[in-house]
Order: C-alpha cells, then structure tokens, then sequence
C-alpha cells in the first residue's frame, strides 16, 4: 500500500513537473515563434486566402470587389488564349532549361570532384557568373546576343554562318537565348556546390572495390557515382522546376514577353493582369491556378522519386 | 596453384602500367573540359568588362574589338552622372541595412524556437514553414499588394523589408535551425543550471557560436535584396527611390541627353553594380559555401 500511495505521490509529482515543464516550453517555444506566426498569418496565410476569395470576383484595387462566382475561371480556361500559350511557353522554358541545368552542374561537379590541382580556381570561375545580379545579366546577354553588333553572331558569320540568328529579337530564339543566359549563371552556382558535397558523400571504398573489379571511369561514373548522386539530383530537380517554373525578371527585362507573345511566361501574363490592366481578381485566379500547378508537380515528382531516387545505406 | 602465384606479379604490373597510363588520359580530358567550360563562363564577364571600357563607335563596328584601343575610364563617370546610380546603389545598401539585422534576430528567434522547444503544434508550423516554400511568390502577391496598397506604403521600403523582421523567410530559418541543432544541448542545459533564462542561453550561449551560420544569413540575405527586381519593381515608383536592379533596367530605355547607343554606359553599370557581390564573395568565399552545405543536404 505504502509503495503504491508513492508511486502515485511520484507520478503526481513527476506529472506535475512535466506538466509546468510542458507549460514552460508551451510558453518559450510561442514566444519565440511570434515573429515568424505574425509573418506567417499576415504575410502569407492571410494574403493566401485573400486571394483565394479575390479569385470569385472582379477587382480593381479602387472600388471594392465583386462577386462573380466561377467566372474568372470559365474565363481561364475557355476565354483566354494567352492562358495556355503562356502556360506551354514556361513548360517550354522549365522542361528544357531544369533538366539541362541540372546535368549541366551534375557534370562540372564531377570534373571538379577530381583529385587534381588547381581546380579551387576552376570552381571560384564556374561560380562567379552566379553572382552577377540577374537585370546586369540580361544587359549583358543582350549585347553578346545583340543581332547585328553582337560579338557572338559576328563570330557565327565569321565561321559562316551567313544569317545568324535574331536571338532576344526572334520569336522562336528568344526563349533558347533566355535558356542560354540561364545556364551561363546557374550551372556553376549553388546547384554545383550541392553536387559537389553531395559527391564528397560518396564512400571511397566503393570507387576502389570497383577498380579491384576492373571498371573504368566510365563504368564507375554509371555504375557508382550517378546512381549515388540520384538523391541530390532530385533534389535539384524539385527546386529547380519550382523556381524555373516561376521565371519572371530575366524575360521581363530582356524582353517583355516578347518579340509578340514569345516569352510571355505565365508569371508574365498573370503580371499584366494584375499591373497593367487592374483585373486583380482574374490574376488571383491564374496566380491559384498557377500555385495548383506547381504543388501537384512538386508531389508528382516526389512519387515518381521513389522509382529511380536510390538511397545507399537503406 | 604454382602457376596462379607465379603469374599474379606480372599480371598486376601490367595493369598497374595500363592504369597509369590511362590515368594520365583522363586528367588531360579533364583538365581539356575544365578548361573549356572556364572559358565559356569566364568570357561574358570579359566581354563586361572590356565593352564597358570602349566607345560606342568602336563596340558597333562590325570588326570586333577584344580590347578598347584606349581604356574609356569616362564611361563609369558617365554612368552616374546620366543617372543617379549612386543614389540607387545607396538605396539598395539602405534595404539591405534594415533586412540584415531583421533576419538575424527574428530568424534566430524562430530557428531556436523550432530547434529547442517542444510545444504543441510545433510539428505542424514546421511543416506549414516548409511548405511556404512550394507556394509561388505570386499567390500572395496580389493581396500583399492591395494591403500595402491601402496602408498607404507605396513607395516606402516597408513593403520590402517587413518580411525580414517577421523571420526572415522558410530558407533562412530552416538553415538556423539546422546550425542550432548541430549545437550540443549540454551547452544549453549548463546554462539552464545555473540560472540562465531561455533568451540569455541564446543571446550568451548559442548566438556567439552561430557566427558562421549568421554570416552565411546575412551574406545570402544581401544577395537576395541586391539581385530582388520584383518587389522593388512594383512597389517603388519613384526613381529617386529606386535600387540598383530597378535603376539599371529604368536606364536600358530612358531617353538621355543624347541618341547615341548607350551599349557601352550599360555594361558600365552592370559592371558597377556586380563589383559588391564579387567584393563580398572574395571577402567570405567560405560561407557562401558553407550555406548550401548547411541547408541543401542535411533535409
């Protein structure tokens, strides 16, 4: 009995220090979390449904909203044909540039991943056009890639190609010539660095027991490294696709969406919706339809992953 | 079995010979691609620099010419007194001065909340901190627009720099968290023992020894302020207000002084406002390193 009535007295008392422990990291852990919940509430929760609202009504900042209904979305998928030029347009963009910039790091990571000197120079060089700001890249490309006076298409006539492409200028190169631009600043920059410390992950002991099996760097670069490298790989992939998929500020300042409608990207055309014509409530509803557009990708992705994404050690 | 020793010494001379040999082609290859790909990424900023010290003449004649045939210094005075570039630089240090301190004190808060407390609900805020990440930027946009709108702060830096004191951001917060969790919780218990309150073991104990974790904020934070084009773009509309990303692309179409080409002005200021950002990574090299490998692997 004695023992029983202390046991109870115990956990009592150890239930009570859990419970004003409990009370106390309640306390603590909020307080400190205020900021990031105000953020959280005002800047982003709030704003969201906000504009999930504004998406059933016609909009123009000045007067108050108006209910529409379904509307805006009849309107965005049967009444606008820029919806889905400009939604292939960013398909375009994403599903070429991703992928191509992800090997592209992917590859320079392995060459740099050699055991051979000087290559800290190499990779500060690879890395450096990342840090150039975005709008001073767009000036730049835009003269290397200048029609007439560009040093790139006066080099393309010099080795004879007579009529060189209009890049920036021309429908059907100005989303290779944005593609372009972004590999120059991106293959080098923080995706290669998170190959190269993915690659630094690698266990030694694997490249040696496939050289006692006589594989040759090729085998080893299929066989060991690019399977063990799959997990970075789709972690690059999944970021790159979210922000490819939002590219904004490069078309826009090269070219505002065009020549015509040629780099009319979705963030664009949601842009002049919202900016330039005053239709907020039509853009809240390309802007859910777009958020919609990339979760979906992103949990598609994620599914997908466990077919080819190889985990060592599990 | 005596034939299989006898032969074994040879047989793995022989390789060993052939590896090295092979050994020595690969690194040749390499430092062939290396060297090529460093001169693809190198070049651009070469051609920066050199158009930006020619004259508009010589970049438009159709002979291209590596290098001016006499440096045109001038063209960097030019920059700033055809526009008030100065005044944009100021302005987008100014931003970066107010952002800084913000993440670092809110993010820190934040990330040591999420990294040292055990409350209820605190899975699901980390979950819905991660998930900020997935949403785009423009889903939000809009009704931000029409609050800061309403509020009167159009054409104020509040817009741009609030969210830095409201934590800073899923990414910045995220990273803190993982460097906190990287720390010893004996540390903190320590301090707990002799009396210390929640917020000195950060400001005594973790703080001091998160400097390198804070640098890697900070830096990453002034990158984004001086690259950000957006928010700058539809919130300011003042050019005396402007940054140098919005200054630098109101300078691509507004009408000078003169109608000559301005090709060369323009790589000037691109050059000009690359110059922090290349200062600062030959500064702290490390930690722009050291951000990638705190936050992008260890998820």
């Amino acid at each position: 009995m004695a023992t029983l009535a202390n046991r109870l007295k115990l956990s009592d008392f150890s239930e009570r220090l859990t419970t004003s422990r409990q009370r106390r990291e309640n306390f603590y852990g909020y307080l400190f979390l205020t900021p990031w919940l105000l953020g959280f509430f005002g800047l982003f929760l709030g704003p969201g449904l906000f504009s999930l609202y504004l998406s059933f009504t016609k909009y123009d900042v000045l007067s108050a909203p108006e209910w529409i209904g379904l509307d805006n979305y009849v309107k965005m998928f049967s009444d606008d044909p820029l919806f889905y030029t400009s939604l292939g347009r960013t398909f375009y963009y994403a599903g070429v540039g991703v992928p191509l910039g992800v090997i592209g790091s992917m590859f320079l990571a392995i060459l740099l991943n050699a055991k051979l000197r000087g290559l800290a120079t190499y990779r500060t060089l690879f890395f450096m056009p990342s840090l150039v700001p975005i709008v001073a890249s767009v000036v730049l490309w835009k003269w290397l890639l200048h029609a007439d006076f560009g040093i790139i298409n006066q080099w393309l006539v010099d080795i004879g190609w007579s009529d060189p492409p209009g890049w920036f200028g021309d429908r059907r190169w100005a989303i290779p010539s944005l593609i372009a631009m972004g590999l120059w600043q991106g293959l080098g920059g923080t995706r290669m660095i998170i190959f190269l410390a993915g690659l630094q992950g690698i266990p030694e002991s694997l490249y040696e027991a496939a050289s006692i099996d006589g594989a040759t760097a090729l085998h080893k670069l299929r066989h060991v490294t690019i399977p063990l490298l799959t997990p970075t790989i789709f972690f690059n992939m999944v970021l790159g696709v979210i922000g490819g998929l939002q590219v904004f500020t490069a078309a826009f300042v090269a070219t505002e969406g065009g020549p015509g409608f040629a780099t009319t990207f979705f963030s664009l055309h949601l842009y002049r919706h919202a900016f330039d014509y005053w239709n907020m409530g039509y853009a809240a509803t390309l802007a859910w339809f777009f958020a919609f557009v990339i979760v979906s990708l992103t949990i598609w992705q994620l599914r997908l992953s466990r077919r080819w994404v190889f985990y060592y050690g599990s | 079995m005596a034939a299989t020793i006898e032969r074994l010494p040879s047989t793995e001379l022989r390789a060993d010979v052939y590896r090295r040999g092979r050994n020595r082609v690969q690194k040749a290859v390499t430092y062939i691609l290396l060297t090529a790909a460093a001169l693809m990424f190198a070049f651009p900023l070469f051609w920066t620099v050199s158009s930006s010290l020619q004259t508009w003449k010589e970049l438009r004649s159709f002979e291209p010419h590596l290098f001016p045939a006499i440096p045109q210094w001038g063209n960097y005075a030019m920059v700033f007194s055809s526009v008030p570039f100065a005044r944009w630089m100021g302005n987008s240090f100014f931003i970066t001065a107010i952002t800084i301190p913000g993440v670092i004190i809110t993010g820190s808060l934040t990330a040591y909340s999420f990294a040292r407390f055990n409350y209820i609900g605190k899975e699901i805020w980390f979950v819905l901190m991660l998930g900020t990440m997935m949403i785009p930027t423009q889903v939000t946009l809009i009704p931000q627009y029409v609050l800061f709108f309403n509020l009167k702060l159009i054409n104020t830096y509040v817009p741009l720099t609030i969210g830095s004191w409201l934590g800073g951001g899923a990414f910045m917060i995220f990273l803190l968290r993982q460097f906190i969790m990287s720390i010893p919780r004996d540390l903190d218990e320590a301090a707990l023992m002799d009396g210390a309150s929640p917020i000195r073991i950060l400001w005594g104990v973790l703080l001091p020894l998160m400097k390198p974790a804070l640098t890697t904020v900070a830096i990453l934070q002034f990158l984004g302020d001086w690259n950000e084009f957006f928010g700058p773009f539809i919130y300011l509309n003042r050019v005396d207000l402007f940054t140098a990303a919005v200054g630098l692309r109101f300078f691509q179409n507004i009408p000078l002084e003169t109608s000559d080409p301005r090709d060369h002005l323009l790589m000037a200021a691109a050059a000009i406002m690359t110059v922090p950002v290349i200062t600062l990574f030959a500064a702290a090299q490390r930690y722009f390193i050291q951000g990638v490998v705190l936050s992008g692997l260890k998820i």
